[in-house]
């Protein structure tokens, strides 16, 4: 009897937030899987069910095609680029947490992380501006030719990266160092003892051991790698002047198609697409980095 | 009572007095006070709109105007949401070509008489632009104001390459270009001859292909005689309207992608000619009042694109709505817009002498040749995605050296758009038979 009051307590006081969690995350969910295979254009109050048609009309896009390939580029890309330069520098600004500029290094490897996307994009569209921006002026000065970088189909893309990176790298640095401080000292004190060098003991014994860490930071930083939108926007933004290339990638194509074409149940597939592709690189990467011991 | 108390016990009544018909008031007028927001697309009709809200004051002295003016791609995007969702502001300006598909979704209003008789009456608007606020012979919204282009010239630039008058032909522009651009020791341009939209992320780069295409005589999709529509540019008028572009940035290199451009670049003199709408001319005025500039007619006609307002909403704030969309035409209103943000208005009978007198650049926007021919973004549900997805085409092909002086390659970028754009009519059930 007092277990079957407890097991009740227990759901009461969970059932507030497992409704929430319904209501926000899992009703919308199934909404979108709902809707995508239906033809909807958002304003009719018909929405004739037409089963996998949008799916098969999907691989023949080419924009769609293009989009996938450009976010998937873009989210390995960040990917590449934050997980080895994070786990550098939280090892170094681990390394030097004694230093008096040790609270410096953080604030400034974390400022991107916080700061506003659009004014930060914006400022990035600067630098990469072909005839006013400081990184073609650092070129010229250099003997390099200058480049349009916001321009050219695959410079565009390298831009996109490098800003979504720029961001990443403050909240993936952060966790490292959360990582490094809980690695047991006496190891590296053994390892010393053994002759180890530093880099030995970052290679051998900080990397092997922040596995849980990588595949937190690896996942989080893949999801939003897919989920790039307002950088490639703000880079291209249609403003009077000199708008850049537009990098196709799968949000923006989501958002035209629902709020431009009215194809809300074409967006809706995508979205599904999408959801897959998440879902699956995020259990190849528990496949790949999960501990021997079976647990992440 | 002392007269202490006596005041006291006053005071006290005139307190409550006070009070109450302080409650009072406050609720009478909370029940007169109305309250309606414009949703614009054009920031730059933010001052106009405010004009009409102060000149509304002294019939409406209860009437809050709230204006919300953004790009106008997000504002189709809110717009989207907002009627669907019953969130929507009660005045919404938006073109014909996007308005159709809520119009079909009875999403807008039906005006009430007296608005409809004022839209309906031939003294006021043209039967272009009374069927531009109809449907199903209703009347639906109020005209206002149309989106038409002209040349812009550099007067200064022209004279310094011994041009005396604008081109005339689609020809002229190219050779024109070549003599105005301006070059570094290495040839490269600093100032573009003339700027084409070549990038950007919206359906502007084919709305502005469309217009080019339009002075050699051919549209991107056009209607047929049972209203239904197909594209077929694939042939000589095509071929040249995309190869001018083709040949100014990778034959001439009389401009680049890259260059600054349009309205801005004018501005700055980064460019010497560029096509765009009127509302560039108080943009001119507002951030470069020296500017020694003009406009002209182009060779064969214009794009025109009505704007128009349309209400949603019911009781006083549909009442009121419907009396700020007809005080928006009053012809004192319209002709401070066009004085003071530059839109054209749709108005029939308005007298121009005054600001044309003072702002001359008007002149190619409201007196043009008689054979002056016009075309306008077809009504249909599919026009956006046909935009974006021929712009889509258009902005590889402007980066793609290999199709200069290559005529074959310039028609197969020109039959793979067309053939999209009628697979995308096919698809919705619009596509006329050939």
């Amino acid at each position: 009897m007092l277990r079957r009051k407890r097991w009740l307590f227990a759901l009461m006081a969970i059932l507030p937030t497992l409704a929430i969690f319904a209501w926000v995350r899992v009703y919308p969910i199934w909404e979108t899987l709902r809707l995508s295979v239906h033809k909807w254009d958002i304003l009719s109050k018909n929405k004739p069910f037409i089963g996998m048609a949008n799916f098969q009309e999907l691989f023949r896009d080419r924009l769609f095609i293009e989009a996938l390939t450009n976010t998937a580029i873009i989210a390995f890309g960040v990917l590449l680029v934050t997980i080895p330069l994070s786990l550098v520098l939280a090892a170094l600004i681990h390394y030097r947490s004694r230093s008096r500029l040790a609270a410096f290094y953080e604030t400034s490897v974390f400022i991107p992380h916080v700061v506003s996307l659009v004014p930060a994009a914006m400022a990035w569209k600067w630098i990469f501006d072909a005839k006013l921006g400081p990184l073609n002026a650092l070129l010229t000065f250099v003997g390099i030719e200058p480049q349009a970088w916001l321009f050219d189909p695959v410079l565009s893309i390298i831009c996109v990266i490098v800003l979504c990176s720029w961001q990443a790298l403050g909240y993936a640095v952060l966790i490292y160092l959360v990582g490094f401080k809980s690695l047991p000292v006496s190891l590296y004190e053994a390892a010393k003892l053994d002759g180890a060098s530093g880099p030995q003991s970052f290679w051998f014994l900080s990397i092997p051991m922040l596995k849980p860490i990588t595949l937190y930071v690896s996942v989080v930083t893949l999801v939003s790698g897919f989920n790039v939108y307002a950088q490639a926007y703000v880079l291209a933004s249609d403003a009077q002047g000199a708008p850049g290339r537009q990098v196709r990638v799968l949000v923006l194509d989501m958002l035209e198609n629902s709020f431009r074409n009215y194809r809300v149940g074409y967006a809706a597939s995508e979205a599904v697409v999408l959801l897959l592709i998440v879902l699956l690189l995020t259990l190849v990467q528990f496949g790949l980095l999960r501990d021997k011991g079976g647990r992440a | 009572m002392t007269a202490h108390h006596h005041i006291s016990a006053l005071s006290k009544t005139g307190r409550a007095l006070l009070v109450g018909t302080v409650f009072g008031v406050s609720l009478a007028s909370a029940a007169a006070a109305v309250e309606i927001t414009v949703w614009s697309g054009y920031p730059e009709m933010v001052p106009f709109y405010e004009h009409v809200a102060e000149g509304m004051k002294a019939d409406h002295p209860d009437l809050t105007v709230r204006v919300e003016a953004i790009a106008l791609r997000e504002h189709e995007k809110r717009i989207a949401l907002g009627l669907t969702s019953g969130e929507a502001a009660e005045v919404i300006e938006l073109a014909k070509s996007t308005a159709t598909r809520y119009l079909e979704n009875e999403l807008f209003d039906k005006a009430p008489d007296n608005i409809a008789a004022f839209v309906s009456d031939p003294a006021n608007f043209g039967e272009f632009f009374r069927d531009s606020a109809s449907y199903g012979g209703a009347v639906y919204g109020v005209p206002l104001f149309r989106g038409q282009s002209a040349l812009y010239y550099n007067t200064k630039m022209f004279e310094a390459a011994g041009l005396t008058e604008p081109p005339r032909t689609m020809a002229d522009f190219t050779t024109y270009a070549e003599k105005l651009t301006q070059r570094d020791g290495n040839g490269n341009p600093t100032v573009s001859g003339w700027s084409m939209r070549l990038s950007g992320g919206g359906a502007g780069i084919a709305e502005k292909f469309w217009i080019n295409m339009f002075q050699y005589g051919e549209s991107l999709v056009e209607q047929s005689a049972d209203g239904k529509w197909r594209s077929s540019f694939a042939n000589d008028a095509g071929l040249a309207a995309l190869k001018q572009y083709i040949e100014n940035v990778h034959g001439l290199k009389t401009v680049t992608v890259e260059m600054p451009a349009d309205a801005e670049a004018f501005e700055r003199e980064q460019t010497a000619m560029f096509i765009r709408e009127s509302w560039v001319i108080g943009d001119i005025a507002a951030k470069a009042p020296g500017l020694q500039y003009a406009t002209s007619t182009l060779p064969t006609g214009s794009i025109v694109a009505p704007v128009t307002l349309w209400v949603t909403g019911e009781g006083a704030e549909a009442e009121a709505a419907w009396a700020f969309a007809e005080a928006a035409n009053t012809p004192d209103n319209l002709l401070w817009m066009l004085d003071n943000v530059g839109w054209l208005p749709n108005r029939l009978g308005l007298d121009y002498s005054g600001i044309l007198a003072n702002k001359p650049a008007f002149g190619a926007f409201v007196n043009y040749p008689e054979s002056y021919k016009f075309f306008s973004l077809p009504n249909i549900g599919p026009v956006e995605e046909i935009l974006t997805r021929t712009a889509d085409r258009l902005t590889q092909a402007f980066g793609n050296p290999s199709l200069a002086g290559n005529d074959a390659g310039i028609m197969d970028v020109l039959v793979a758009m067309q053939d999209e754009i009628n697979g995308l009519l096919d698809r919705e059930g619009l596509l006329a038979a050939e």
